[in-house]
């Protein structure tokens, strides 16, 4: 799956890359722009979730902590303390590094999976309840806000770049940016031999380590860098909507839909938590009209593709060609 | 504090405790006999409450009926859903984080059909029996006596089913090894479905008693499944025994904590205690050490 990068993948790559680029060229409406950056912020989200989840084996269930920190810090540090959100997005992913380096620790000790997803899932609901009970500080769920947006800059050639509510090109480009990152990251990795180290890892531990794969030092690895980019994530978010709750950052529906984004795109594949989330979050805003029945369809997606299409979206279509008997089936996972 | 009230703290922490016991029996049933950690346990404890509110507030019949009613009905619930679904999956491979997803997804079900059926609104029910029991300094609604024994009842009645019927022996033997138990004449498809039944009733039981405490609505279940889980690792995952005795616990340390600190840091009281104990033993409180 990681070996030399194949050729159509790289052709579909660059051409998702590209269109993402060009997409406010084309399209102003402020909205659209809106459902975009969405787009991106989950699919970096769900990416990371995915690097731990789908490549390091550990099926963790609380990375909101992690999202929720980058965001309440970045969030409280820019309002209290003046510093600028550009420097902050660095700084809150570094936070939330730390402390994902602080949760893993334990968690590396168990190999049971469902332990790993009780510890973590308690975990989140800590940092949940001590940032809606700090009321003096984080004002809890009656929002936070009066935080500081991005700083405008110029640049020689494209002129004075903006943040505001009203102009979201910037903050699309900005989202841009991050996700690209996050993307060729994980790229990278996935295709240097700790990549490879990490997949003998996740498919049998055992073996890894007796092959003299230190496996404790590339779960730290992969749990803090996963971290960190969802608490640039969380960053973002604080600095993009410029309100916060704990309900809206930290609740369990926020992994929730992360994980529903990743089966629904496909476990195991580079472009599955992408697919997922884009199609998710379109889904989402498109189903707004239909109110209560948002959620619903959402469960029932999971569901379906947990028992209809083990592969979800990304092997979609090769299952389809199978079916047709148009290829000879490929043995490998 | 004085000496009564740190005693009256206990004995509420152990009535709720009680709850937590029952909430966790029935997930470390579940996980002990086919591996899979239930997310969608808190709906069926959100089904018992929803159904005793309607037979009990609504219809007014007697709790005596309401009750087993309720907790017949969430049962036979999870059962058609444990067939229909988690059994299909259990039979093919690597469906270890494929069932969790698929309990993630009827949970999100069931909550938003729940929604959509009965409305956002919070219930409330009243209480099955009135009076406080006052000795001494110490006072103690009677219904909330009445949870702890109907609690202590059923939990000692699964227990002594699964330690001396035929039933349970096959339960026993599912959990050992579901191939073996294959073998050996054994209808593990058939245990699966009564178990998950049975943790399913344990759960809408603990609603149907907690319903004149709580409010009943749509995502009543999420507190308690997260406690449940909490319960079913300090007690060793998979061990009936060991979430019983995790769930007094619990409820016992949240409740004196609770008077020492305030009621908001309740949960924050318990997630510690979780993860002070995976540091120090991560098999459980009362669990034996794998491997």
């Amino acid at each position: 799956m990681f070996g030399a990068p194949t050729r159509t993948f790289s052709v579909n790559f660059a051409l998702f890359l590209v269109a993402l680029a060009l997409f406010p060229v084309f399209v102003r409406d402020s909205y659209y722009l809106h459902v975009g950056i969405l787009c991106m912020l989950f699919a970096s989200f769900a990416l990371s979730w995915h690097l731990v989840t789908g490549y390091g084996g550990l099926k963790t269930f609380g990375h909101q902590a992690f999202f929720g920190i980058g965001a309440y810090f970045s969030a409280l540090v820019s309002i209290h303390f003046g510093i600028s959100p550009w420097l902050l997005l660095l700084v809150a992913g570094i936070v939330a590094a730390i402390l994902g380096l602080l949760i893993a620790t334990p968690v590396l000790r168990i190999r049971s999976m469902p332990h790993v997803a009780i510890v973590t899932l308690s975990f989140a609901e800590i940092i949940r309840a001590v940032i809606s009970n700090w009321r003096d500080v984080t004002r809890g769920e009656l929002g936070l806000w009066g935080i500081r947006t991005f700083e405008s800059f110029s640049l020689p050639l494209i002129g004075a770049v903006s943040f505001t509510s009203t102009d979201k090109v910037s903050f699309y480009y900005l989202m841009f940016l991050l996700f690209a990152l996050v993307c060729f990251t994980v790229l990278a990795i996935m295709r240097s031999q700790y990549g490879l180290a990490i997949i003998a890892m996740r498919e049998s531990e055992n073996a890894a380590d007796s092959l003299g794969v230190n496996v404790v030092k590339y779960k730290l690895f992969l749990f803090a860098l996963s971290a960190f980019f969802v608490g640039v994530c969380g960053s973002f978010y604080a600095h993009y909507l410029l309100i916060l709750t704990p309900s809206a950052v930290l609740h369990i529906e926020v992994i929730i839909l992360v994980i529903a984004m990743t089966l629904v795109g496909g476990v195991g594949t580079f472009a599955g938590p992408i697919i997922g989330a884009f199609l998710l979050t379109i889904l989402g805003e498109w189903l707004r009209g239909f109110g209560d029945y948002r959620m619903l369809i959402y469960g029932t997606m999971i569901l379906l593709c947990v028992m209809f299409f083990p592969g979800g979206v990304a092997k979609l279509g090769s299952r389809l060609r199978e079916f047709g008997g148009f290829s000879a089936r490929v043995a490998r996972r | 504090m004085p000496i009564s009230l740190l005693f009256e703290q206990i004995l509420n922490g152990i009535v709720l405790g009680s709850m937590y016991a029952l909430m966790g029996g029935g997930l470390a049933l579940i996980y002990g006999t086919m591996r899979i950690l239930n997310f969608a346990h808190g709906e069926f404890f959100m089904l018992g409450g929803f159904f005793v509110f309607f037979l009990f507030a609504g219809a007014h019949i007697t709790p005596f009926l309401a009750v087993p009613i309720a907790v017949l009905a969430a049962a036979a619930i999870a059962a058609g859903i444990q067939r229909s679904t988690l059994a299909i999956l259990q039979r093919r491979d690597g469906w270890l984080f494929a069932t969790i997803a698929a309990t993630l997804g009827i949970s999100i079900i069931l909550q938003n059909v729940a929604l959509l059926l009965w409305g956002e609104r919070f219930q409330s029910v009243p209480y099955y029996i009135e009076g406080t029991l006052a000795v001494g300094d110490i006072r103690m609604a009677y219904q909330r006596l009445l949870i702890l024994a109907v609690a202590l009842c059923s939990l000692a009645l699964v227990g002594l089913v699964l330690r001396y019927t035929r039933f349970g022996l096959a339960v026993r033997a599912t959990a050992q090894d579901q191939e073996a138990a294959k073998v050996m004449g054994i209808s593990t498809e058939r245990i699966n479905t009564a178990t998950f039944a049975m943790g399913a009733g344990l759960a809408a039981l603990a609603a149907t008693m907690l319903a004149p405490l709580i409010a009943v609505n749509p995502w009543m279940g999420l507190p308690l499944l997260l406690k449940a889980f909490v319960v079913v690792v300090l007690g060793g995952l998979g061990s009936f025994k060991g979430a019983i005795l995790g769930g007094i616990l619990l409820g016992v340390i949240e409740a004196v904590g609770m008077s020492m600190t305030s009621a908001e840091w309740r949960d924050v009281i318990s997630y510690s205690v979780l993860i002070a104990v995976i540091w120090l033993r991560p098999w459980g409180l009362f669990g034996v050490k794998e491997r």
